[in-house]
């Protein structure tokens, strides 16, 4: 099993896209806007590396959510790496999602890479992950 | 996306690169506690500890041969994780598709 890789294209440009993603106010009014499940109330974003992001809001039942996390790499507008951590989930786990932006003829290719979850202890060793999981998945499958 | 604390001790057994070798050896067969830490350089307390943690997450089961202890794999808990990869698939392509809608309508 390797990392979750998923790709759409979008019309627009790279930067475009750059801005939705970490500007404070553009990300409260898609993230989770749709689907009326989760409502976002609260941004922050201090975009430069090692710099904080959150988001809060209210979940299923009106119950408060939160998630976190850590900019680590920003190459404007072609890259852009964050650390996730949400609160309603294990604190063991450190989940790294990066964007990568592909922009040709005014369209843009965005390709997101979910990879790594480990104890914070052990964050350096979450690049071994999906190899331990390819050879176990065929156990789990049996 | 439920997550629940009970796959929390699954998790945290596999974020450790020891303990992932462990579970890889035992993929082949059963094998004594012995023979397991003679596969590593640290000593066979350390390695006993790692196997309890293992134990306690479902992932090792152990018996009694004689004197020794022999383990095996079972990997029954690792559904945590399959499940909750999967999870995170829906999350993220339907995250993309609000993207793709909010700055498609909003240039």
């Amino acid at each position: 099993m390797n990392p979750i890789v998923q790709e759409i294209t979008i019309k627009a440009s790279a930067e475009r896209i750059f801005e939705a993603l970490t500007n404070p106010g553009e990300r409260m009014k898609w993230w989770w806007g749709a689907k009326g499940i989760f409502e976002i109330t609260h941004v922050e974003s201090d975009l430069r590396p090692g710099g904080q992001w959150a988001m809060r809001g209210t979940g299923a039942g009106g119950k408060s959510i939160a998630v976190t996390g850590v900019y680590r790499t920003i190459e404007r507008p072609r890259l852009l790496v964050f650390t996730w951590l949400p609160d309603w989930q294990a604190e063991a786990t450190v989940i790294v999602v990066r964007w990568d932006l592909e922009e040709k003829d005014g369209v843009t290719t965005v390709r997101l890479t979910h990879s790594g979850f480990t104890s914070e202890g052990y964050r350096a060793t979450y690049r071994g992950w999906p190899q331990i999981l390819s050879g176990l998945q065929s156990y789990v499958e049996r | 996306m439920a997550h629940h604390k009970r796959s929390d001790a699954v998790f945290r057994a596999i974020a450790d690169p020891t303990r992932r070798e462990i579970l890889s050896l035992l993929r082949a067969r059963e094998q004594t506690v012995g023979e397991i830490a003679s596969n590593f350089r640290m000593s066979r307390p350390a390695i006993s500890k790692h196997l309890r943690l293992l134990r306690t997450a479902g992932l090792v089961a152990t018996r009694q041969f004689g004197t020794a202890h022999v383990c095996r794999l079972n990997a029954k808990p690792l559904r945590a994780v399959n499940d909750w990869v999967r999870d995170y698939e829906t999350f993220w392509s339907a995250t993309m598709q609000d993207l793709k809608r909010y700055v498609e309508e909003h240039q």
